[in-house]
This record gives structure tokens, sequence and C-alpha cells, in this order.
């Protein structure tokens, strides 16, 4: 249809008889929002929102009670520091959801991205609407990396109010024994929380690359988790130390960095460096499935 | 024929344009012109062989044309299915191609899907979200879609299928035929040229079912091209004014509904007086009949070129008495088992 | 129709292959840049061991900071305990390290040993030092005693002043000792210049240092000098059973020849944290050398052999006590410091067991007989701790026997 057709139309309704393959503007950012929307109205991902949430509320409880006790300052990673400075149980919870909450997470969130609509038959209108499959898979790993995101902000604003309240803000020792004021250790903190948040990009990638290949979305998700698993067992394998660096986990506890007494910047931007190189090869390697993929549920 | 032919008269000027209007042939210049315009619908030698190497669709050629009502009809598992994910871009041929209003699929999907809408092998929504919402989804989706209109625009497609009592009710709460009604209204989300509905009677009540006959008409009577796609002959027969029929992967026979009913093998049943039956059959035999039988009283035999006025003028010649003579021709669904050698599933 | 009308299927195969070009990409991202570092064939004037010896010994030592990797293929057991407990210097055991060095060049220093999530920091201001560990907020603060801390202070300001005392042997210009020491290390070894390489993206000469004795555990010593500042930026030690990796390497990954920030060499115990305080003494200078009076062995301590197959052996020794016993006390014990016999092999030891001019504050808290137990194998004549490197026998009547000879020397003088 050309536009002199609409155009001698001339009617009122001619808004309805726009030329149907122009894409009107913030089409974008409409189905972003709609899929925003899907994500986080969805009552699962809520509920999932909330557990993870708990996590830094039940640890905090559970330091708070022992905090008198022979139990006091005892544990792994920074869940000793958490009762002299309730700062540290941001980075406490964060270490704990690291290796299997958060994998979980991408794993419900990425599986249920493109496994989740192909198994409900939703998928078949989307594309029939249409909806560009490139576009489609972008929109979806942007909403699945909120999501992520979103999930990261729930633990550490939990972890940051629950020990406020347990534990009071201090200034903050970092591991090199420096002491720095409270407000440089909450931007540190924060530092820590957006580097976990972009080191997950990774397996987010081969989460949506693995929500691709199937119509199951559990499938998809335990394939995700056991990646990250896999990754994190073969990181211990000293036989296996040549491709350590290349792992997907192997540069998830650098986040360490922010509380040396100097950051490395190096050692952060090639952990990101790696984390955005799984990301081109998953998510070309997920393009390329998904713009071929006969979509027959 | 052009699309204009028969419909073209009831178009309204706001809803939709005249089908074989000056639209060019695209940069295809190769292609007939005529067939661009006429055809909302062709595809030449498509098919579509499984990674599993079953032949879903095996070379088949669609031509519906413009403003008709396509019934595409066969078992199940004939491939019409299939055939329909090929036309939509959802399912890649494994050669062939197809053409959806002149557009080249899938390659020209985003050009032209947006003038088409579809039910698919049944709806499917998101269970938790409601219908209006679901709508919303969709028309969110459309990157063509003006956002401005879209609560009008989905209110009126809930409306128009009658399903605005349970726009805010949640999806999963839905019977069968609701569900099967929100699956026609993000068909109707937006004014569309071609309308391919893949069994929309799948789950209905025979209310239900005459409601979406009723629906297809309508559309069709205001210029909408509908490719309708059933396993039970019988509740689309009616709308359709042509027919395409699918067995086995195979296009075995399509074209205008009315011709396909008059080329189908009439049968002439004559019937005489008692003694003169073995007379009459010899009348019969001589008038060049096949398959001439003897049942009591009564004769049955293929009429084939021959005329009944000539059956009962030479029997009459012939001093016999002429009690009754009947022709019948078969109904489509004889049709249809005479061309695949298989009944229709009622089963579903 | 023709076949030009046909619309092009475009091809699955053509998009699969983007992500192999990507894939291709990507590794070539990560492979290229060390293979380009490692084709460019670094030009610097050629130099003898004996001038590259000079400049070592003249050239001041210069403000650095800088990341170090320390790789140990001892061939010890392996101690999962590491894993564990976070930054721990018992992991300089085996596998590798990452440690953080600062220096201003002068007096104040810091050494970061790097865990996931954890540090072990040696942190040394003049005659001070702290060592911090995060994982269980422990500092340790190592100070002189008083008297100690004056003749430290005045020994310093006679530095400052270019006046130090005379010290057995005198103290020669750079050029003269440098000739000593290579004569020294002569007497054993071969000294040649290696290729010329590149350490952390900086041009280095390289000292190869062979021991002319065969029967020594020790295949040759590699030392890469950085040709501009004449620092020490990667050193190799090579065991004459492996030819296809260094036993030991430590080197630069990353270094910047700048003064580090104020901050970071400043240390004051954390709040909270459990500080224990410890007075060293500080060693007479005339025990500091060895070489120079070999006569003077400390009582119960007796060398056999020469150069690098050198055997010492400790006697009366209450090992099980000791092993349980305090960084403290091993800094008491008669002639601490490993002595092997060549400067060389002395100056090994001494960079892999980090000491300082303090005493020795960076001693670990080695913990426990359990990791004796899992680092030595029982022999009939003790215990037998054999590395890659470096051999000791503990033997049930209380000598140590420790030399950088194969464990059979060791049990055969037993």
């Amino acid at each position: 249809m050309s536009h002199a057709d609409v155009l001698a139309d001339g009617s009122a309704d001619a808004a309805e008889l726009r030329p149907s393959s122009t894409p009107v503007r913030g089409a974008w950012g409409r189905l972003v929002r709609s899929e925003l929307r899907l994500v986080f109205g969805r009552r699962r991902n809520q509920a999932l929102l909330a557990g993870l949430a708990a996590v830094p509320l039940l640890l905090g409880l559970v330091l708070f009670v022992t905090r008198d006790s022979a139990l006091a300052g005892q544990g792994p990673g920074f869940v000793g520091r958490v009762t002299g400075n309730g700062l540290f149980l941001v980075v406490a919870a964060l270490i704990m959801c690291l290796p299997f909450l958060l994998p979980l997470t991408i794993g419900i969130a990425t599986g249920e991205a493109i496994a989740g609509e192909a198994s409900s038959g939703t998928l078949r209108y989307l594309l029939a609407v249409p909806v560009s499959r490139t576009r489609l898979l972008a929109v979806k790993a942007v909403a699945t990396m909120t999501f992520v995101a979103a999930a990261v902000l729930a633990i550490g604003l939990v972890a940051l109010a629950v020990g406020a309240a347990f534990f009071g803000l201090t200034d903050v020792t970092l591991l090199s024994g420096t002491t720095i004021p409270l407000a440089d250790g909450v931007l540190r903190v924060a530092g820590v929380a957006a580097y976990v948040t972009l080191s997950l990009t990774g397996l987010v990638a081969v989460g949506l690359f693995f929500s691709t290949l199937t119509e199951v979305p559990v499938g998809a998700m335990a394939a995700t988790v056991i990646v990250a698993i896999v990754s994190a067992v073969l990181d211990t394998l000293p036989q296996l130390a040549a491709i350590h660096p290349a792992l997907l986990t192997h540069h998830w506890l650098d986040f360490a960095e922010f509380l040396r007494v100097e950051v490395d910047w190096g050692v952060l931007s090639s952990g990101m460096a790696v984390q955005a190189a799984w990301v081109a090869i998953f998510g070309s390697l997920a393009w390329s499935r998904f713009v071929t993929a006969d979509v027959s549920s | 024929m052009t699309a204009s032919g028969t419909r073209s008269s009831s178009v309204p000027r706001d809803r939709l344009r005249p089908a074989g209007s000056t639209e060019p042939a695209g940069a295809d210049v190769e292609l007939d012109a005529s067939d661009v315009t006429a055809l909302a619908v062709r595809t030449e030698g498509l098919t579509k062989r499984f990674r599993s190497g079953q032949l879903a669709v095996d070379g088949i050629g669609l031509r519906v044309p413009r403003g008709s009502v396509y019934g595409f009809l066969g078992p199940n598992g004939s491939g019409k299915t299939t055939t329909i994910r090929m036309l939509l871009g959802l399912v890649r041929p494994t050669s062939g191609v197809a053409w959806l209003l002149g557009e080249p699929m899938p390659d020209g999907a985003g050009h032209v899907l947006p003038r088409v809408g579809a039910l698919v092998e049944g709806p499917a929504f998101h269970p938790y979200l409601g219908g209006r919402a679901n709508l919303a989804r969709l028309d969110a989706s459309d990157a063509t879609a003006d956002p401005r209109t879209a609560r009008r625009r989905s209110d009126e497609a809930l409306e128009r299928v009658g399903l605005t009592a349970a726009a805010s009710k949640p999806y999963r709460q839905y019977s069968l035929g609701m569900k099967q009604r929100l699956g026609l209204a993000a068909a109707l989300l937006r004014p569309r040229e071609l309308l391919v509905l893949d069994e929309p009677t799948n789950g209905l009540d025979p209310q239900g079912t005459r409601e979406v006959r009723l629906l297809i008409r309508e559309l069709a009577d205001a210029g909408t091209t509908v490719l309708v796609s059933s396993h039970l002959l019988t509740e689309i027969e009616q709308v359709c004014t042509h027919l395409g029929i699918m067995g086995r992967g195979k296009l075995l026979v399509q074209g205008e509904r009315q011709v396909l009913t008059e080329r189908g093998v009439a049968r002439v049943t004559v019937t005489t007086a008692g003694e003169q039956v073995g007379a009459a059959a010899e009348v019969l035999t001589g008038l060049g009949l096949a398959e001439v039988l003897a049942d009591g009283v009564t004769l049955h035999a293929l009429l084939g070129a021959t005329a009944p006025e000539e059956v009962s003028a030479a029997i009459v010649n012939a001093g016999l008495d002429l009690v009754g003579l009947q022709v019948r021709r078969p109904s489509l669904e004889e049709l249809f088992v005479e061309l695949t050698g298989e009944g229709f599933d009622v089963a579903r | 129709m023709t076949e030009a009308s046909v619309p092009r299927p475009t091809s699955s195969r053509a998009r699969w292959a983007v992500p192999a070009v990507v894939a291709v990409a990507v590794t070539g991202a990560f492979l290229a840049p060390p293979l380009l570092a490692s084709a460019d064939e670094s030009v610097l004037p050629d130099v003898t061991p004996g001038q590259l010896v000079t400049t070592i010994a003249a050239a001041e030592p210069v403000p650095l900071s800088g990341t170090v990797v320390y790789t140990a293929r001892l061939g010890l057991p392996e101690i999962p305990l590491a894993e564990m407990t976070g930054a721990d210097p018992i992991a300089l055991l085996g596998g590798s390290s990452t440690l953080r060095v600062w220096t201003d060049g002068a007096e104040r220093s810091r050494v970061a040993l790097l865990g996931s999530a954890s540090e072990y920091s040696v942190v040394q201001d003049g005659a001070e030092a702290w060592t911090y560990s995060s994982s269980d907020d422990a500092v340790v603060h190592y100070t002189l005693s008083a008297a100690d801390q004056a003749r430290f202070d005045a020994l310093a300001d006679d530095a400052r002043a270019g006046t130090l005392p005379e010290v057995a042997g005198g103290l020669p210009t750079p050029d003269e000792a440098a000739r000593a020491a290579l004569a020294q290390v002569e007497q054993y070894s071969t000294v040649a210049m290696g290729d010329q390489t590149t350490v952390a993206g900086r041009d280095a000469y390289q000292l190869v240092v062979t021991p002319k004795d065969a029967s020594t555990l020790i295949g040759k010593v590699v030392v890469a000098i950085d040709a501009e500042t004449s620092t020490p930026l990667r050193v190799q030690t090579w065991s004459s059973t492996d030819s296809s990796s260094p036993a030991l390497e430590i080197g630069f990954t990353d270094v910047a020849f700048t003064t580090p920030d104020d901050a970071v060499l400043a240390f004051s115990a954390p709040a909270g944290a459990a500080v224990k305080d410890v007075v060293v003494p500080l060693p007479e200078m005339t025990g500091a050398e060895p070489e120079t009076a070999p006569g003077t062995l400390p009582e119960g301590v007796s060398i056999t052999g020469t150069g690098w197959e050198t055997v010492t052996t400790w006697s009366g020794l209450d090992v099980a006590s000791l092993i349980a016993g305090d960084p403290a006390a091993l800094a008491t014990v008669p002639g601490a410091e490993l002595t092997i016999g060549s400067e060389s092999a002395q100056d090994l030891i001494e960079e892999f067991m980090p000491s300082d001019g303090s005493g020795s504050p960076s001693i670990p808290t080695l913990d426990t007989s359990v990791l004796y137990d899992q680092l030595t194998t029982a022999v009939p004549e003790g215990r037998l701790l054999s590395s890659t490197l470096l051999s000791v026998l503990v033997t049930d009547d209380g000598r140590v026997l420790v030399g950088a000879v194969p464990a059979e020397t060791l049990r055969a003088m037993a």
C-alpha cells in the first residue's frame, strides 16, 4: 500500500490505515515495557525475588541471635565480619547466593524467556504478530538481565536494611586491613553488587541459548544451573589451570577487588572481558539458533 | 478471477483498500502482476520435510484468491497446520516458496504479517493474564501498531467475539470456547486483509460454531480474505467460496466450491416396474452407462456424461414404465473419501 | 515464473557461520595479545653478565607497584586446606598465587597475598611491620625492642648519610661487589646471558645461572632483569628433573614504576581486630654474612659438601615442638635462615621465604603437625620431605638435613 492511498482516503481514521510496514516510533520501548510487565507481574517471579531477599534476612537473623555465643564471628567469606559492620551483610548475602541461587534465578528467567513461551504456544503468536526474532531475542535478553539485576538489588537492599538494623553501619575495614569511611564503603559495596550483576551476563547468554534449544523450560533451567555448577567444579581442578581464566564462574569472586586497599581495575575489566566473550559467543549461538528454528509448538 | 469480482462491492472504503488496487508487484518484476494482486496466498512447490524425515507437506501450490473464503480441509495430520506455519513464517520450508499478499515469506514477514490476523493450532495465551492484558501484550509486540488506539482496538476485538464481560478474568479460568474466542479477538486486533484461521471451531459447541461461521461471513463480506482450516468439513463448508483438500501432505484438489461439488461423478437411480428390471438394465448399458447394478426393482448406474433426460427418454422410448429417476451427486465428504480413501476424523 | 522471482530462503548454514566467526574472533582477541607480545623481539644492547651484575648492584631501589604471580611446581602433595582458609602463605607451597606489591623504594612497602575474597597483607614501615589476615581479622605487629630500635635508627641514618659502618670484608663499590658476587657464584656455576625477553610488558635481560655440579636438584636459575631500572622482574628456578616448566617461578605480570599512594603504604590496626605484638631482636650485623665467615657456624649446625650440593645439618632439635611452636621461636633457632652455601642459592631461598631486614615478620603461622604429616613421608631414617628442588630429612634422633640434592643423598648421609 502506498502512502498516496492513505492520503487519498483522507479520512479521520487515517491513523488506523497507517501503512502497516512502517514501525511506530517507540515500538522498542513499548515491547520492552510489555516484557518487563510480563516478567515482573508474574507471581512466580515475585516469589523468587522475595525468596532471594529472604536470604539476607535469615542470615542477619541467625547472626544476630548467635552474636554473643561462641559461634559469633565464625563462618565463611564475610559472614564473620557482619556482626562488626552491617554493611558486610550485603557482601556475605551475595556470596551465599552466588554459587547456586542466582544461577537458579537465571535458569528460571531464561528458561521462561524462550522455551516457556514456546511450550505455552505464545511464541507462535508473538512471531505471527509479527515480532522479528532478532528483536524478540534482544528484548528477552534485556528483560532477563533486568530481572537478574533486580534480584541482586533485592538481596543488596534487604541486606543493607537488615544489616543496619541489627548490627549498625560503621566505617569499613577492607580486606587489606585499611579502614575507610562508611560513605566510601557503601560505594564500594555498590560496586560489588554491580560487578556481581555484570558477572552474570555470560550465564544469561548461556541460559538464553539453552532456552532456544528446547520447548521444555525446566530443561533449559536445569542445563543453565548445571553449567554454572560444572564451571565452578572445573575451576577447582588444578589440572585444568590452563583453562581456568576462561571459565564462566572463575572471575565471579573478583568482586573482592572492591574491598582491597587499591582497586585493580585491570582485574575487574578482565573479568568483564571474559563475560563479554561468553555473551558474544552464546549470544550469537542463541541468535543463530533462534532465527533459524522452526516454531512447531 | 479477481478478488474484486464477487466481493469488492461490499468493501467499506475505510476498512480495506480494494483488492486488485494498483500496488506494485514489489521487487519481483518477473512475477505475473495479476497473480500478485489477485491472490492473497500463493505457494509453489511448498515442501516441508521434518528432521525426523517425515514429509509433512509435499510440494503444494495453494491459490487463495483475494476476497475468498478458502476452506482448507483435510484430516488431522494431513499437513494443514504445517502449511499454515510456513505461510506465517514460523516454519522454514524445506523447498518451495510462499507469498502472502504478494510478499515472499518468511522474508517479508515484517511487512506483511501486520496485515494478517492468525489463529494457529488453537489459542495460546499467558494463563495468569486476563483477556485484555493478553491482547495488550500482543499489540505491544507489534511494532507497526499505534499504541494510542491500542485500548480501543482491543476492546472492540473483545466486543466482537463477546468477551467484554470476561476481559479482566485470567485466561486460565476461560472455558475452551472463550479461549478460542480470545484467539479470534487477537486475530482481529487490527483491520486485516487476510485472516488465517486454523481450526477456529475447535472446542466450540454448536452455538459457538455457528457464531464463528457468522463472524467469518461478516468479515468476508467486509472484504477480508479468510483462509480457514478444519478437519470437520461440515462446519465450514457452508461459508466457503473456495476449497482445498489436503491428504497425506498433498493438496489433492482445490478450486471454487461450486465447481468442485459439480465435478463429482453423478449416479443415477432408476426405478421401474418389477419385471422390467432386466430390460431397463439393457437400455442403460446401451446408453453407455457404467456399473449398472440391479437391486430389486431399482437400478444404479454411474451417469457419466449422459444427461438424465436422455436416460428417461430412452427408457420411455423402450416402452418401459419409469416409476422413478433420481440423480445424486456426491457430497464434499464423499468427494473427499473418493480422493483420499480416508474418512474425516470425527473422533477429535 | 522464473528463478529470479523465487524468494531466496535465507540459508540456515549462513546463520550458523555467525557464532563460528564470533567464537574465532573472541578467541583471537584473548590469545593474540600475548602472542604478539612474545613475537615482539626486544632489541637491547648486548651486555655481559659482569656488566649486568654491576648495573644491578649500582641501581638505586625504585618505587614500584605491581602484580606478582608466583607458581610452584614442587611436586609436593596437594594441600587442600589452602583452598578453604582463604589467603594464607601456606598457599605458596603449591600451585599458583597472586601477590600485589607496593614499595616506595626505601623503607615502606606492602605485599598482599590475594585469595578469593580474602587477603594476607604484610606492611613494612622501617623497622616496624604488620601482618594482617582478613580471614581471621588478625593483626601481628612486629617491632624492635627500644634498644634495637635505636640501633636500627642509627644504622638507617648512617645509610642515608652514606656512612655505613665497616662490616667484615668491607662494603665494596657496586662494581667490586658485583665482581665479587659473580666470582663467588662462578666458583660453582656457569653464568651466562639468556635470551632477552619481555616481562610484564617490559624489556628485560635474562641471567642464567647453571650449577656446574650435576648432583644437585637445581637445573638452573634464570633471572629476568628490567633493562631500564635493573629491577629483577622474574626469577625462575628449574629443577634438573623437569625441563618443561620451572619448578618455582615468581615474576611480575604487571608493574609500574611509580610511587604508591600513601594510603597503601600506611597501616594501622583496624578497630576490632585481634592484635598481637611481637618484639623481634635485631640480628647482629656480623652474623648475617655466613659466606664471609664460614668458620663461625652456630652451634649444632654442620655443613657437608660445597656449592649447590651443600647439605646443612642441624642436630639436637625437638622438631615436633618446633612445628607446634610460634614463629618467634623459629627465629631464635640458630641459623634459622636456610644456608646452602652459594650466594645465588641463598638469594633464591630468601626470595621465596619473604624476609626482610627486621627479622622474620613474614614467616607465617604455619599451623600444625597435620601439615607436617601431609608434606612428609615416612622413611626408615625418619620423615622425608621431597620436592623437585629441595629435600629435607628429619631423622628420628632429632637431626634435620637440608639440601638441594636428591632425597637418596640425604638418606645415605643420615
